[in-house]
């Protein structure tokens, strides 16, 4: 069973993956896919392929069979590149990390969290204590919580959500036959009727040509001046001027961003994540990508992808499957 | 009847239910306790004093019947100085703010937030980043979260908690039925038992003779050296020095620290919350004494102490009734 290990995330993970599968797997690693002299040969002979991404001028792979991801979103794939008869399957097992993070920071932006922490660490600011009299900060409880794309996160949200007495409501694409934990589902195309009620909202939706650029100006000013936006689905769903202006001029109230539109690239490790100074803002909390990057949720990923590879070589049903061409 | 508002937070509290006092109602407002040119004519008028203290130092106030803490504790009323006879109550409605703030703090150290975000603001630093495949953080998923104290506090958050997957241990004075969530709760005298099992240890508890000096030197060692420690109860719940030397010397993983050893006042402000410098400690989320004070609580706690200041002068009975002295 010829498996390939393609690209920096695929090749860095070949090793745990292969320390966790049970059957033979010979396997080739290629982190560099501008390698062409070695990535010719590879792709020509693998059955399965490990990567996150295919681009449209990768050599022939006339043997694949299945393309497993180890991210989630599909969105670095390019289908029609494809051959014929591939199955694609990607990951999960990061929903209950995410969503640990939409709390946390729903929590950290509604009390204030930072400012607090900071003023008392660096000044010993008593002022937002109860004591000092000052002034109080905000709270969940009674809230009305948005989400945007009702998949695996979203309901991973909505339960812990409810726990907190917080109103859930949700928007989606397809419809929605069960609700899970939310109150209300909005079609995607009714956004702008569920916006102006919210107070938390949060992108968990995949980027695709619905969801790009979905959160504009139009939109980010439905939304109400105190509101909080939380976004662990993919940077392209929210216009970056338009939310770095909105933070600015505090037309809503913070944000917590973990996925951006710039990221590191070798010659630029350092790479500020935003053509706009977020890092900046009072009012932005940010975060590297990494709302799924828990121990837990690592296990999970690695543990699943090495057990759909023993699968395939076992030839039983693969489970995650997202497509096939 | 006279009612004498004495301090800071008692003068805002008076000025939050004003429309919801009973007619008839005579109100004065001392903000400043030190203010001994009013206090005596007030005090000897009083039938209910609305204040979060009483000193031994005070004079007679002896036609006191209602004493109305602004607070949950009150371990700041000298009871001796009283005239016999007064009820003593107590408010609430700061118990969803403070789960809320012990989720989130529980979380955030799980997630390392406070460190990812500021390398990741500060430095542009992606080292934690998914993408980079940095070393991962943890979750609380598949946790366990030991709460010391199973009052009104502790089942607030063991039914927030709950949903997160965790495991969910208590340690009570008395006995109780483990509520939502809760697996077990230990007898407080075998919370030796359940420190080792804790991967976090949420202090909810008042402080009494049995809780002061509960978490001492032996019982810190009693937990995993990556434990943390929450502490929104009091101070002296926690032995001061044992914390700070087993946080600087990293024999437990962290703490979030809401109540404190010492207090500001008047003359010095900016008092540190301590004698030694937590402030300086990486691994600590440090607060001023203020995870129940949001706008909710406010509201909440307003409702009771004006609902029980008309159950007073309607000669009904009282609500939150701590002790008669």
């Amino acid at each position: 069973m010829k498996t390939f290990f393609l690209g920096d995330f695929g090749g860095r993970i070949a090793p745990q993956v292969l320390a966790k599968a049970t059957e033979e797997l010979a396997s080739t690693v290629l982190a560099d896919i501008g390698d062409s002299q070695r990535l010719i040969p590879a792709l020509a002979d693998a059955e399965i392929v490990v990567s996150h991404i295919w681009k449209k001028d990768f050599p022939e792979a006339p043997r694949l069979k299945l393309l497993q991801s180890p991210a989630a979103g599909i969105d670095l794939i390019d289908l029609p590149s494809l051959p014929r008869g591939v199955t694609i399957c990607n990951v999960v097992g990061h929903e209950q990390a995410i969503a640990e993070y939409v709390l946390m920071t729903a929590l950290v932006l509604a009390h204030h969290l930072f400012d607090t922490a900071t003023a008392f660490r660096d000044q010993s600011s008593w002022l937002a204590g109860g004591a000092g009299g000052g002034p109080t900060h905000g709270e969940l409880l009674g809230k009305t919580i948005g989400i945007i794309g009702y998949g695996k996160i979203g309901r991973e949200v909505a339960k812990r959500a409810v726990a907190f007495d917080c109103k859930v409501v949700a928007a989606n694409r397809s419809p929605i036959a069960d609700k899970g934990d939310a109150s209300e589902i909005y079609p995607l195309g009714e956004l702008d009727r569920m916006l102006p009620r919210c107070d938390v909202v949060v992108i968990a939706a995949g980027l695709g040509p619905e969801t790009r650029g979905l959160i504009d100006a139009h939109r980010l000013a439905l939304m109400k001046p105190t509101a909080l936006l939380i976004n662990i689905g993919r940077a392209l769903i929210v216009e970056e001027e338009a939310l770095y202006e909105a933070l600015r001029d505090r037309r809503i109230g913070a944000a917590a961003i973990d996925v951006w539109w710039r990221y590191p690239t070798p010659a630029d490790p350092n790479a500020r994540p935003s053509n706009f100074p977020f890092h900046e803002l009072p009012n932005a909390l940010m975060t590297p990508h990494c709302s799924s990057a828990t121990d837990g949720a690592r296990d999970r990923r690695l543990g699943a992808i090495a057990g759909n590879l023993d699968r395939y070589a076992r030839g039983e049903a693969l489970i995650n499957v997202v497509a096939k061409t | 009847m006279k009612a004498l508002f004495l301090g800071n937070v008692a003068a805002d509290t008076a000025e939050g239910i004003k429309a919801a006092l009973p007619p008839g109602l005579e109100v004065a407002i001392l903000a400043d306790p030190q203010d001994l040119l009013r206090l005596p004519a007030a005090a000897a008028e009083a039938d209910i004093l609305v204040s979060n203290h009483w000193r031994a130092q005070y004079p007679p106030a002896p036609r006191l019947r209602l004493v109305q803490s602004v607070a949950t504790g009150v371990e700041l009323f000298d009871l001796a100085a009283l005239p016999s006879g007064v009820a003593i109550c107590n408010s609430f409605g700061h118990e969803t703010a403070i789960a809320e703030y012990i989720i989130m703090v529980w979380l955030a150290l799980h997630h390392r937030l406070m460190e990812i975000s500021g390398e990741f603001r500060e430095q542009g630093s992606w080292r934690t980043s998914w993408v980079e495949s940095g070393v991962p953080h943890g979750e609380v998923r598949g946790s366990t979260l030991g709460i010391v104290g199973y009052g009104r506090v502790g089942h607030e958050v063991a039914r927030r908690a709950a949903p997160f997957g965790a495991r969910i241990l208590a340690a009570n004075r008395s006995a109780r039925e483990p509520g939502p969530g809760v697996e077990r709760v230990f007898p407080l005298a075998e919370l030796d038992q359940m420190l080792p099992l804790c991967d976090t240890v949420a202090l909810c508890t008042a402080l009494g003779p049995e809780t002061e000096g509960l978490i001492d030197r032996r019982r810190l060692a009693l937990m995993k050296p990556t434990a943390s420690l929450i502490n929104i109860a009091r101070g002296q719940v926690v032995e001061e020095d044992a914390l700070y030397a087993a946080l600087r010397d990293h024999t437990i993983g962290g703490a979030a620290l809401d109540v404190w050893w010492q207090y500001p006042s008047a003359a010095e402000p900016l008092r540190r919350g301590s004698r030694h410098p937590f402030h300086e400690l990486p691994n600590v989320i440090v607060t001023p004494h203020n995870s129940g004070w949001t706008q909710g609580m406010v509201r909440r706690r307003w409702d009771e102490i004006a609902d029980n200041i008309g159950r007073c002068v309607r000669g009904d009975t009282l609500i939150n009734l701590v002790t008669t002295v």
